[in-house]
């Protein structure tokens, strides 16, 4: 039974977590940029620490998230997509998670890299 | 009627339609006001100063007290949910009017404070107060809604409890706590200036 | 579910459903409808007129545009053409379609319900975007229609440079209009989670179901942006507030930021509930399962999410630090594979299956063709320096015109031929379908080709007019004409629809042999929708001989009949187990009264008339009592 209930846990981690840490990571990074350079100052920030940082822990809990799809999948590789629930069910979610995940983790590198490659910091294209 | 419905509730194993309406219409609430404190924060690092020259900073004790009474509400508008779910009615109704006499009270001095601001600075002078109003004045909307809510729920308790009441309840204390977490959230931006 | 025989106890219990939905005669019965089958076609035809009014909007400024320098409608009436063809069909025909129209009708159907979650406030939220609609098009008929882009940028937007109420119409009209999205939204997401048939769990939804549920998702989450944004703009405008304008402490990209933030997953709930459709189609007419099913029902709720964080790409021309559109590039790269992933699945279903090219398939056959070259000319655009040598320029009417027309309406177009017999209980005219796609193909190919053409010579958006002998004049004739043609095809599509509605031969429950339920009831379904719940062990439950069986068997032992009230089972949400039986309310005359205050509400404000403002507000609430009074189990 306990088994059963860390199951669910890992499904709804491995289809959720890379999704809202990927947001996280958008919402700030974009967040930092417009601090950095924008006319209020730029707060003293190291941009491109805070940048690797965020994309660091980022991908990190979008690997783990990866990690937990893949663990429900094998549990549950026996079954079809569209067996009873609740095993077919998390077998169904954690197919497609393991394919998100890696879109996400993807993004997530590209954000963080992209944003410290480039220079000057505030210039335009 | 009555204790058919608090047996229905109980029997449940999901939560109910009107349930789950309030808490999409909390997930696009909650977007909106993402939004106004973004905007905020968003024309505050595009501002040199903030807030800009000649407006004073943010008071913070006044609205950090009135935001800890609102707050407190939502004990006995969950008291309410929890007793109808028993069956008892008139308990119900009086939490509810406890709310609504606490929240009245915070509405009454916000709005004192809230024209009170307006004499002091305009909307029509900065984007600055611009947004300030609009954040903090959505948010004594959204108060207002809350206590119409409630103000309807003990009108309707007098005749007794249906299934539909009391996911009504259910419904407008999901409502009350979103509000009181917002009122946080609103206090945190309206007065970051200051901290 | 096909019952030969009935039983007495069987026949009587559908008597007494019969009995029980039966909804109220005439014009009235109309008006207090809250049947989701009934709002559907309320919202077709609605939304249709608008289709046509938003295509007469693009013929005249393609008239316009046919050769240089032409005076068919000068520039202040082609602002508000430009503005009004994007508005309109953008808020009042594709999303009211696929979202009102085929969703509406369909998800209760597919889930084996009998009504939507909120039936009540169902019917608002079409008299609401009724109101909407008629609020914006009185602008038009005043010659004072918003006139500055369906985006309506700043400074434009502001009162010194649009004084008049053509920008009010827009601000209003569009908050107005999305109560209505919104209503819809949450209505569809709690049906889905909420009023499956039991053994439906969330991996045995249908694809279409899957797509509605990411348009619904997409919706709550972007409308807030756009609503704050207009907000501001009407309280810059009415209340002199300071939100975009740099001189107060604003900032002009405040507007496009909060605009784009709706905009972008706006396209993606214009293309989506399409997605459903295909995805619908392809099974049915290839005569097999859709392949990669997990695979392709999580691309559509991933292309939702990862679209909430493109926005910028929009504004790559703007002049913004490098670093604060490098997110959005990767972002707007990466959101490509989901779809990618759909196309591949939908391809190989078909060449894998027993492919029957009817009418349907030839229009999903177009969406796909659409669909991969509008979305290779888009990720062209994810290529900052791609972009900003092309915004601006026709090569972006061309991607979107391919992606909106041929990715959205083309399987639009293949949904109706594909569900009109079970609305209608008649088959469409085969042959004449066949050629109205090829019209509509080939008009559709003609008029946006081109436009990548000119765009790439130069040729900038949003101009009422050009000078000759900058070679644009060919590739314009031809687009021209090609819209012509385009418009030809469609009403080749209505004349069928119209023949067919009256001539058509008898269509029976299942004629295509589909595999989702709505296939498993009456053609048009009764009232009631299903005689007794189905009973669902997979997501194409019509494809499951052996559970339409146990329905037959259930139907007589009286299981899930529910023909005491009008009545609908609940279920629990990831795994659908049966949980409590629902009652649902009748008829009520007060969804179009709310609708009818909320239409004085906005009326008001954009007279500038605040204090009758809130008297229609106070009225509102009190037809919003009135409505809470009438409770569906004391009925």
């Amino acid at each position: 039974m306990r088994r059963l209930g860390n199951l669910e846990l890992l499904q709804w981690y491995g289809l959720l977590g890379a999704a809202i840490v990927w947001a996280a990571q958008l919402v700030l990074a974009y967040g930092l940029t417009v601090a950095r350079c924008g006319e209020g100052g730029n707060f003293g920030l190291s941009l491109d620490t805070w940048q690797v940082v965020l994309m660091v822990v980022a991908a990190t809990l979008a690997l783990l998230a990866e990690a937990a799809a893949v663990t429900v999948f094998l549990e549950t590789r026996s079954l079809e997509h569209d067996d009873p629930p609740p095993a077919g069910r998390r077998h169904f979610f954690a197919t497609g998670a393991i394919v998100g995940n890696v879109l996400f983790l993807m993004i997530i590198l590209l954000t963080g890299i992209g944003i410290v490659v480039q220079s000057p910091v505030c210039g335009q294209s | 009627m009555s204790a058919d419905a608090a047996r229905i509730d109980r029997s449940r194993a999901a939560k109910p339609n009107g349930w789950w309406g309030m808490a999409v219409f909390v997930a696009t609430e909650a977007t909106l006001f993402g939004t106004l404190v973004g905007t905020y924060f968003y024309l505050e690092f595009t501002n040199p100063q903030w807030p800009p020259p000649g407006i004073p900073d943010p008071k913070v004790l006044a609205p950090l007290l009135l935001t800890a009474a609102l707050v407190a509400t939502s004990v006995p508008v969950q008291v309410a949910y929890s007793a109808a779910r028993r069956d008892r009615v008139r308990l119900a109704q009086l939490a509810l009017v406890v709310a609504l006499v606490v929240q009245a009270v915070y509405l009454a001095l916000q709005l004192h404070l809230f024209l009170d601001d307006l004499d002091t600075f305009s909307p029509n002078a900065s984007a600055y107060a611009s947004i300030y109003f609009t954040l903090v004045g959505a948010h004594h909307f959204h108060v207002v809604v809350g206590m119409l809510l409630e103000a309807w729920l003990v009108v309707r308790l007098v005749t007794g409890l249906t299934r539909y009441r009391l996911v009504g309840l259910q419904a407008t204390a999901f409502y009350w706590h979103f509000v009181n977490v917002l009122a946080v959230v609103v206090l945190l931006t309206q007065i970051s200036p200051a901290l | 579910m096909a019952v030969d025989v009935l039983t007495p106890g069987a026949e009587q219990r559908i008597e007494r459903l019969h009995r029980v939905w039966r909804p109220r005669p005439g014009v009235l019965g109309w008006l207090t409808t809250v049947d989701h089958k009934r709002i559907g076609l309320l919202y077709f035809f609605t939304t249709l007129a608008f289709f046509g009014a938003g295509g007469i909007e693009a013929l005249l400024m393609r008239t316009q545009l046919a050769g240089p320098d032409l005076n068919v409608v000068g520039p202040e009436t082609y602002d508000q053409l430009m503005t009004m063809h994007g508005v309109t069909m953008i808020f009042f025909f594709i999303i009211p379609m696929t979202t009102g129209a085929f969703g509406n009708y369909l998800v209760p159907l597919m889930i084996g319900a009998r009504d939507m979650a909120f039936p009540r406030l169902n019917a608002l939220s079409y008299w609401i975007f009724l109101g909407s609609g008629i609020f914006i098009y009185v602008g038009l008929f005043m010659h004072r229609a918003p006139n500055c882009g369906w985006f309506c940028y700043t400074p434009l937007n502001r009162r010194a440079f649009d004084p008049g109420p053509n920008v009010d119409f827009y601000a209003l009209g569009l908050i107005f209009n999305s109560i209505a999205s919104t209503a819809t939204a949450l209505n569809f997401i709690v049906t889905i989670f909420k009023l499956r048939a039991p053994g439906m769990s969330l991996n045995r939804m249908p694809l279409f179901i899957f797509a509605m549920l990411a348009v619904s998702l997409s919706l709550i989450f972007a409308l807030p942006s756009l609503t704050a944004d207009l907000v501001y703009l009407e309280l810059q405008r009415k209340g002199g507030f300071h939100f975009f304008d740099v001189a107060h402490g604003g900032d002009a990209f405040l507007w496009q930021h909060l605009f784009w933030l709706f905009g972008h997953p706006e396209v993606y709930i214009i293309v989506l509930p399409a997605f459903g459709i295909a995805t619908s189609i392809i099974p049915t007419f290839s005569k097999r399962r859709m392949i990669a099913f997990p695979l392709v029902a999580l691309a559509e709720l991933l292309v939702a999410f990862i679209g909430f964080g493109v926005w910028a790409h929009h504004m790559f021309a703007t002049g913004l630090p490098t670093i604060t559109l490098v997110a959005f590039a990767a972002a707007s790269m990466m959101v490509v594979i989901p779809s990618t992933i759909q196309v591949f699945a939908w391809t190989f279903t078909v060449v894998l299956g027993r492919p029957e090219f009817r009418a349907p398939l030839l229009f999903i056959g177009g969406f796909i063709v659409f669909f991969v070259l509008g979305g290779l000319s888009g990720i062209m655009f994810a290529a900052i320096p791609f972009d900003q040598a092309t915004t601006d320029t026709y090569f972006v009417v061309a991607h979107f015109h391919f992606i909106i027309f041929g990715a959205a309406v083309f399987p639009i177009l293949g949904g109706m031929y594909y569900w009109f017999p079970k609305v209608t209980g008649r088959l469409y005219h085969e042959r004449a379908a066949q050629i109205s796609f090829w019209l509509t193909f080939f008009g559709t190919a003609l008029t946006f080709f081109p436009m990548h053409i000119v765009g790439l010579l130069g040729m900038t958006r949003r101009v009422y007019t050009y000078k000759p002998h900058l070679g644009w004049d060919a590739y314009n004739l031809s687009e021209t004409i090609g819209s012509f043609i385009l418009a030809a095809g469609l009403l080749l599509i209505f004349a069928n629809l119209v023949w067919s509605r009256f001539r058509g031969a008898p269509s029976g429950p299942d004629p295509f042999r589909g595999g989702t339920l709505e296939w498993a009831t009456s053609s048009p379904p009764p009232e009631y929708n299903f005689a007794v719940i189905p009973k669902v062990t997979s997501p194409y439950p019509n494809w499951d001989p052996a559970d339409r069986e146990d329905d037959a068997r259930r139907l007589q032992a009286g299981t899930l009949v529910l023909e005491e009230g009008h009545e609908t089972p609940a279920v629990t949400v990831r795994d659908g187990y049966l949980d409590e039986v629902l009652r649902m309310p009748a008829e009520s005359p007060w969804p179009v009264v709310v609708g009818l205050g909320v239409a004085l509400i906005f009326t008001m404000l954009l007279l500038s008339h605040f204090v009758l403002a809130s008297v229609a507000a106070g009225l509102t609430l009190f037809a919003l009592a009135g409505w809470h009074l009438q409770e569906p189990e004391l009925e």
